[in-house]
């Protein structure tokens, strides 16, 4: 056997460094202070964690799901969300949340949109779910980087400030000696004075992230690898979720591939489902045969059956939002500039195409 | 001469007709018709018209009465020139019939078609119409008013069709919007950047330049369908019940599928709004059932050592119920849920995947299934079928494997071949259900007669094939894959 490329090793070694440097939790509720904080927590690299673009919907995988959403352990998740009443506990014996999970992207990549949203509704939890093991590695590995600098960075302004706050992490003062040099560079290496002033010099580096407290700390914000297409009702109840997001999904390209697509009649009714009435569900795509797929599969009477297609189809429960609602949305710009696939359609110069839906009412029983 | 394997029953339903009580049946590529009272064989479908069993049928399908032969002529046209070859099927695994018994309802193996014949007085076969479905059906059932076939298949989705194809219908049908064609690639160099997938769009954009002048290309099934609801699984059942609610009926459809769902749908035109799902089991789910006599539970099994029982319209798991004593043993299959009420007794019973016994169960008040004494019986349970009104079970049993496997064949054909047995129930046992042995002179008659002939000395890989298609839900369960999985 030959031992494994070269490239791969590094990839492996560096992916369990990042993760052994950020444990999981990073938490309030587990003890911080057991493990001194590494003076700078870094985010991952993505270049670490590539993964061609396309997974089988159809294949089994090996995938972890709840039995069903009462059966799924969010505590692990979010845990600054954790019900302080340890009896509160859901069907596997785990801690429950004080809320739900409200909002999920369907097909997060590498997390461009949660991370995005999750200062703009910190008091909303959001998951991201993606197929890909390596994408989704990344994924959590740079949510918990992100957590764990926020915290830094809180207790310094709190040490900064003086004011003893009930806060129980630990004093690791961010000028501690930082330990496990890698080629990092230091760019991320911000000033801990200024985390009051929001740096807005490099937008498109993630070092930003690290300079300025954010409200919500990124706790609000969490990843799980699943199929969506398979398995979303094992995560969420009926009318559980306020926002679906789809994100510049994989356009499977060729006709028979549709049934693969992430939107389609069938699929689209249990995204009702989850979603409550006022719901909404949001979409961008470059291809703009894709988003006219969307169109076909939500409403407008864009296609032939536009004459029966208001009845009898999984359009009735679902209503576009004028363009005029959309300017208004902040989650539409997040969106369309701030995920990785978004930025990539901009240099390239494509075109975005968005579509956002209203869920409504379940129709009344036919008499 | 050497003795003979017979194809056991797959399917087996017993109807009342007006002028007589029917059993009809599939064993391998045939579809039967019994007098349910003397066992005498009334008709078989395809028609023999060779003297050799081995012999596939010539004809495909045969009309008894001439004036309905021109009905279907039009219809089938286009099949006929295909009529000289053997049949595209070597099973029947899905037969149902409308309440009255008037209509049947098959579905062929391979070919994937939907049938539909009409049973005459004399019990022969007459077929309507064939559809030849674009996925492989799992699963059919009527709407309530039986007019509406439900067809759910191995793709996931569960389509519409009426069972009388009306004649008038256009031959477009409204397509899916799944299925809508494009005349022009959807990427563009917009969308596509690398040097390959370049490439790729410009011979894609001359194919379909071409393709454009060469005129349309061929299109899915002709006949009136509709898509109704899909899960991005392999749907095993489906079920359509209706239930009584304070002003109208309310009707659902459920359906199964592989990886534990239970989905319960609105019925049409409703059925892309989701009521709610049962979710409980840990391995596929093969059956669901919900008993005429209460509708209000469902009854569900497939892959797990238990059965669970629902409160479906909430989508709460009220029981669950151990199929085997000993939960290490071999892994289980449940193969059927059949419900019938004898006498004042509503009955669950259960067969598991190579188990020549039929559990039995009676569902009490609150759901709950309270195991009763197992009828065993000579082989594997295929198939139950119920005369209610003479409390009486007919149950169909594999004679060509052991008993209690589900690849093993017997070492020799026994003569007759064991294909049906009956049993009806005892009355008076205080506390415990008792069977006896009822209809022999008709069940010995259907064995007697036997069905089509395997050969005893049929090689190893033909058993297997064989075995695969009377045994194939054990194919679903996924199985644990080493390695990485990215």
């Amino acid at each position: 056997m030959t031992p494994p490329p070269a490239k791969r090793q590094k990839r492996d070694e560096y992916r369990k460094q990042a993760a052994a440097t950020n444990p999981d939790g990073g938490s309030s509720t587990t003890t911080t202070n057991e493990t001194s904080l590494p003076a700078r927590v870094k985010l991952p690299k993505k270049k670490f964690y590539r993964q061609r673009a396309h997974a089988n919907p159809f294949s089994d995988h090996q995938l972890q799901y709840p039995l069903s959403p009462a059966h799924m352990d969010w505590a692990s998740h979010f845990p600054a969300y954790v019900n302080p009443d340890p009896s509160q506990t859901n069907l596997i014996g785990t801690r429950q949340l004080l809320k739900d999970v409200e909002i999920v992207d369907i097909g997060c990549g590498f997390g461009g949109l949660l991370v995005g949203l999750a200062p703009l509704l910190p008091e909303t939890l959001m998951v991201g779910m993606e197929i890909r093991v390596s994408v989704l590695d990344y994924l959590s590995t740079r949510i918990q980087a992100l957590r764990a600098q926020q915290q830094q960075l809180q207790s310094t302004q709190a040490s900064t400030s003086t004011t003893t706050t009930t806060t129980t992490t630990t004093q690791a003062t961010a000028d501690a000696v930082p330990e496990a040099p890698t080629t990092e560079p230091t760019a991320m290496e911000a000033e801990p004075t200024s985390t009051e002033t929001p740096s807005t010099t490099d937008e498109t580096t993630e070092t930003t992230e690290a300079t300025t407290l954010v409200p919500g700390g990124y706790q609000n914000i969490t990843a799980i690898r699943s199929n969506t297409m398979k398995f979303f009702p094992n995560f969420f109840a009926k009318h559980q979720l306020s926002k679906i997001f789809i994100c510049f999904p994989d356009p499977h390209f060729k006709a028979r591939k549709h049934k693969a697509r992430i939107v389609s009649e069938t699929l689209n009714a249990e995204y009702a489902y989850a979603l409550r009435p006022g719901g909404l569900l949001y979409t961008i795509t470059d291809v703009e045969e894709y988003h006219h797929w969307v169109l076909r599969h939500f409403r407008e009477g864009e296609d032939a059956e536009a004459v029966d297609g208001a009845v009898g189809t999984v359009k009735e429960l679902f209503e576009r939002l004028t363009d005029e609602e959309l300017t208004q949305d902040p989650c539409v710009r997040v969106m369309s500039e701030e995920t990785e696939e978004s930025k990539k359609v901009t240099r390239n110069k494509g075109n975005k195409y968005v579509a956002v839906f209203r869920r409504k009412e379940d129709p009344a029983w036919p008499a | 001469m050497a003795l003979n394997f017979q194809y056991p029953f797959q399917c087996i339903q017993f109807v009342e007709r007006p002028q007589a009580k029917l059993l009809l049946a599939s064993a391998g590529p045939r579809l039967y018709s019994y007098s349910a009272e003397t066992g005498q064989r009334l008709a078989s479908w395809p028609q023999d018209t060779s003297s050799s069993d081995q012999e596939p049928p010539e004809k495909k399908r045969k009309v008894s009465t001439a004036e309905g032969g021109s009905v279907e002529e039009s219809e089938t046209a286009e099949k006929t020139e295909k009529s000289k070859a053997p049949p595209a099927w070597s099973n029947i695994p899905i037969v149902t019939s409308t309440s009255n018994g008037e209509y049947v309802i098959a579905v062929t193996g391979e070919d994937k078609c939907i049938r539909v014949f009409q049973v005459q007085d004399d019990g022969s076969f007459q077929q309507l119409s064939e559809r030849i479905m674009p996925k492989r059906p799992s699963s059919i059932a009527l709407t309530s008013d039986e007019t509406t076939i439900l067809c759910a298949d191995k793709f996931g989705d569960v389509h519409s069709l009426p069972l009388i194809p009306s004649n008038e219908k256009p031959a477009v049908a409204p397509r899916p919007n799944r299925e809508a064609k494009l005349s022009h690639p959807a990427a563009t160099n917009l969308t596509v950047h690398t040097k390959g997938n370049l490439r790729a769009l410009e011979q894609q954009l001359e194919l379909a330049k071409k393709k454009k002048e060469a005129g349309e290309e061929k299109s899915g099934p002709s006949f009136e369908h509709h898509l109704l609801l899909g899960h991005v699984s392999l749907l095993t059942d489906m079920l359509f019940v209706s239930l009584p609610s304070d002003t109208h009926k309310r009707t659902y459809i459920l359906t199964a599928d592989r990886d534990e769902h239970i989905r319960v749908s609105r019925g049409p035109p409703q059925a892309h709004v989701i009521e709610n799902y049962c979710l409980g089991h840990t391995a596929f789910i093969s059956k669901i059932c919900v008993p005429r006599d209460a509708p209000e539970y469902l009854i569900s099994g497939g892959g797990d050592n238990y059965l669970m029982v629902w409160n479906w319209t909430e989508g709460r798991a009220l029981h669950k119920v151990p199929l085997v004593e000993d939960s290490s043993a071999a892994e289980v299959v449940v193969r059927g849920i059949w419900a019938t009420t004898l006498g004042d007794l509503r009955l669950i019973l259960v067969a598991l995947d190579g188990s020549s016994q039929l559990q039995c169960f009676t569902l009490e008040a609150d759901g709950s299934l309270k195991p009763q004494t197992p009828l065993d019986l000579t082989g594997n349970v295929l198939a139950v079928t119920s005369i209610e009104k003479d409390n009486t079970l007919l149950i169909s049993v594999d004679s060509v494997r052991t008993a209690g496997s589900t690849n093993e064949w017997r070492a020799s054909p026994s003569a007759p071949s064991i294909l049906l047995e009956a049993f009806r129930l005892q009355q008076g046992t205080e506390g415990s259900l008792g069977w006896e042995p009822t209809l022999q002179s008709a069940t010995g008659a259907i064995n007697a007669v036997g069905t089509l002939e395997i050969a005893a000395t049929t090689e190893d890989k033909k058993r297997g094939e064989l075995n695969d298609l009377l045994y194939a839900m054990s194919k679903l369960r996924k199985t644990p894959r080493g390695g990485e999985d990215e």
